[in-house]
């Protein structure tokens, strides 16, 4: 992206006289906006996390402009929207769940799932197949599933009710299945539908390196929805004479989104490298290790140095970044500031102390503030 | 005697005897020429000869070789030590001096090889030391990112610096060494030293001391000489010197008995003094490595020994991360972690493949009579987990 920044439309600025100035100017800037087009457009459905919620009813009154407005979509994302447009509150609420499981999962890494921008939210991080990238399209894919199966149980959207789930197998015959479980047969349907479109209506030559992106991104996505969905179990409640269990009633839950996020993580520390084959084909780079299966997540590129800044790889770099001395983990200062120190400050922490319950029915505390060292890296 | 009387039988009769024996010219004592005989050919016995092991055979020239030996004119008490008597067919000197060989191959200093080349027993010994206090910092370290690596540069720079592997490697050398001794010393191997005398506990009447304890007093005096004096230079040097004394101190024994009286009663108990085995060594100096500190800072630099003496490690400065290969050791790429405890730690946050094998293992195992196990091989399939990078 050199070129582009470089470019300054000064006359007398390129060596080959003033009448070519402005052509490459202009040249070197089309050049600029497609590839800006090419680099915003690959993964920024994630959008919708960031724009503020909008409220579900405008988007029933005059839905077509809504969702052209909407940056980031693809076609057949847009087509999506214009015929499901109570589902998209939905989709940027699971987008937004997604996003912040990242940054806790992450939070005592060197890259720690920070969004930068509205548009295309982590930046050009997300450019390098690499293991983050893995795990973020990951958990985005399976935030979608959980926001749009807890909305059809809440019976907010339309086009969906209940979970109408066989009764599992293994269950007492004498526990009763009903209740309102979470639709997860729907919301894996429709996140299967709406996150893949993009990379299902590009097509590119066998072998080439976008080929091999969406390859990627498609097992990766398929691995989160997959996750929530093997996390998914049966949850019952008693109510029989005098809250007894003698009487149960079982319906499928979906599990806190912390363990599909702590699921994830485990995923995205054995992920598989892989390369392309001869014939288009993702295959594993050394064929020694386990082939993953579609619940593992892969990569094809190894990440960036997280370190240091650069606006190539988008990587933020670590200067900044509260560290813990007395840990010899990622989140030690030794391996978070890469080796070049720490400094050492003394900042004051407001909190909330000495709680206690009134009748009825509050709860008031009173504020403390307490001096705390804090290491930050140079 | 038969050696000595071939020459005699080689003589035949006929003219040629008959000159052999005119040139002996046995005189009218026919007593005294056998004995004139006998001592003539013993004064050059044949080293290879095997006669000489036994000086109750008659062999006047063995009893006074070993009056020699003993510096003494006392006939034979029986508490002699072995190594004057030699028991294979090399001959004297190749014993003696066999030792010396194994003290110059090993890099030691000028009053360490002395102490080396005065008991034959103590090159062994420190080898043996040497392959211990190896092998237990290995197994220590082996589920941490520093494991241990001793092999050439890597040993050599980490040993120039003063972090807490180093503190560990001091201790537990110093402490294999006071180890292998004490054991040697109870087993026999060397020649200064025997078993643990003096017993300094209570007593109790039923007790008896017997058996051979570790000689733990010997060791520690030897380990003391043999690794150096207190010596008054640089924080760094006594830095040392204290890790060492802890490794030292930490080889402590306690007092095992054996309960024999009556239908194995503990009216009649046999007790003696007898070391930790090493393993439980290593580990206590493991806890220590784990906590060290910092020597205080010396009000005032000088010889003034401001190291406080107590059972704990020290260290002057931080240890990096051994993540990345550096010249302390090859960093944790591809090292074998296990998914519970460690992955996380060791792979420094770059993840792990995993790799499935098959593994045989002996299982099912039965006892035959008399007296072996008969074991099943029993193939599974385990997973292997090595770090990335």
């Amino acid at each position: 992206m050199n070129l582009g920044l470089g470019c300054v439309c000064r006359p007398g600025s390129w060596p080959y006289g003033s009448l070519l100035d402005s052509r490459h100017c202009v040249f070197a800037l089309t050049l600029l906006t497609l590839l800006m087009q090419v680099v915003v457009e690959a993964n920024s459905w994630w959008s919708l996390a960031m724009n503020p919620l909008l409220i579900p009813e405008a988007y029933i009154i005059g839905a077509q402009p809504l969702c052209s407005q909407l940056v980031g979509l693809s076609q057949g994302q847009k087509k999506l929207c214009q015929l499901y447009q109570d589902h998209m509150q939905y989709i940027g609420e699971g987008a937004k769940t997604g996003i912040r499981e990242c940054q806790y999962q992450f939070r005592q890494r060197r890259w720690n799932c920070s969004t930068v921008d509205n548009s295309s939210v982590f930046g050009r991080v997300m450019q390098i197949g690499s293991r983050e990238t893995a795990f973020t399209y990951a958990i985005s894919a399976a935030g979608v599933v959980n926001a749009v199966s807890r909305a059809c149980r809440e019976g907010e959207l339309s086009s969906c009710g209940c979970s109408r789930a066989a009764r599992p197998k293994d269950l007492p015959r004498d526990w009763l299945w009903g209740g309102c479980g979470d639709n997860l047969n729907y919301g894996y349907r429709f996140s299967k539908e709406f996150v893949d479109a993009r990379e299902r209506e590009k097509s590119f030559p066998k072998g080439s390196y976008e080929s091999a992106r969406l390859m990627m991104n498609i097992h990766n996505n398929e691995a989160g929805r997959r996750t929530v969905s093997d996390l998914a179990n049966v949850s019952c409640k008693c109510h029989g004479v005098s809250g007894s269990c003698s009487l149960k009633t079982c319906w499928l839950q979906l599990a806190d989104f912390r363990k599909v996020g702590e699921a994830l993580k485990e995923k995205y520390d054995s992920a598989a490298a892989m390369k392309l084959n001869t014939r288009g084909k993702l295959v594993q780079m050394h064929s020694k290790f386990n082939a993953p299966t579609s619940h593992d997540l892969v990569y094809i590129e190894s990440s960036p140095d997280y370190c240091l800044k650069n606006q190539s790889t988008g990587s933020l770099g670590t200067v900044g970044r509260l560290c813990n001395k007395t840990s010899e983990g990622m989140d030690g200062c030794e391996l978070m500031c890469c080796g070049r120190g720490y400094d050492q400050y003394k900042a004051q922490i407001v909190e909330r102390c000495h709680c206690k319950f009134h009748w009825c029915c509050y709860v008031k505390c009173k504020r403390c503030t307490k001096i705390v060292d804090q290491f930050v890296c140079k | 005697m038969t050696r000595m009387e071939e020459p005699t039988l080689a003589v035949s009769t006929g003219k040629e005897a008959k000159a052999a024996r005119d040139a002996i010219k046995p005189t009218q004592e026919d007593d005294s020429s056998f004995t004139k005989f006998s001592k003539i050919t013993a004064t050059s016995p044949d080293p290879e000869d095997g006669l000489f092991l036994n000086p109750e055979n008659g062999c006047t020239w063995c009893a006074r070789r070993l009056k020699q030996q003993s510096g003494a004119d006392a006939p034979l008490t029986g508490n002699e030590p072995f190594s004057n008597l030699p028991l294979n067919s090399l001959p004297e000197e190749n014993v003696g001096r066999a030792h010396y060989k194994l003290c110059d191959r090993l890099k030691l200093e000028k009053k360490q090889r002395r102490m080396c080349r005065r008991d034959p027993g103590v090159a062994e010994t420190l080898r043996e030391a040497i392959t211990m206090s190896a092998q237990e910092c290995h197994y220590q370290f082996r589920f941490e990112r520093w494991n241990c690596p001793l092999e050439g540069r890597h040993r050599a720079n980490i040993l120039k610096r003063g972090f807490k592997e180093t503190a560990f490697l001091y201790a537990i050398s110093s402490a294999g060494l006071t180890h292998a001794m004490a054991k040697a010393c109870s087993a026999g191997r060397m020649e200064r030293c025997t078993c643990d005398e003096a017993p300094d506990l209570e007593n109790r009447k039923a007790w008896q001391w017997g058996g051979c304890g570790d000689n733990i007093k010997y060791a520690n005096k030897f380990v003391r000489d043999f690794l150096g004096k207190r010596s008054n230079k640089d924080l760094r040097a006594r830095v040392d010197m204290h890790n060492t004394n802890v490794g030292i101190k930490i080889t402590k024994g306690n007092i095992t008995c054996k309960c024999h009286g009556v239908s194995g009663s503990c009216t009649v108990r046999t007790c003696w003094r007898q070391l930790l085995p090493f393993h439980e060594i290593g580990a206590n100096l493991k806890l220590l490595y784990e906590n060290t500190s910092k020597p205080p800072p010396p009000p005032l630099p000088g010889p003034n020994d401001q190291i406080p003496r107590t059972m704990t490690l020290l260290h002057i400065e931080d240890s990096p991360s051994f993540c990345r290969p550096s010249k302390y050791s090859s960093g944790t790429a591809a090292r074998t972690c296990y998914k519970d405890n460690n992955c996380d730690a060791i792979c420094c946050g770059r993840g792990h493949n995993t790799e499935s094998r098959e593994v045989t293992r002996p299982c099912q195992c039965q006892v035959r009579w008399c007296c072996y196990v008969e074991c099943k091989q029993c193939t599974q399939r385990e997973e292997v987990y090595t770090c990335k990078g």
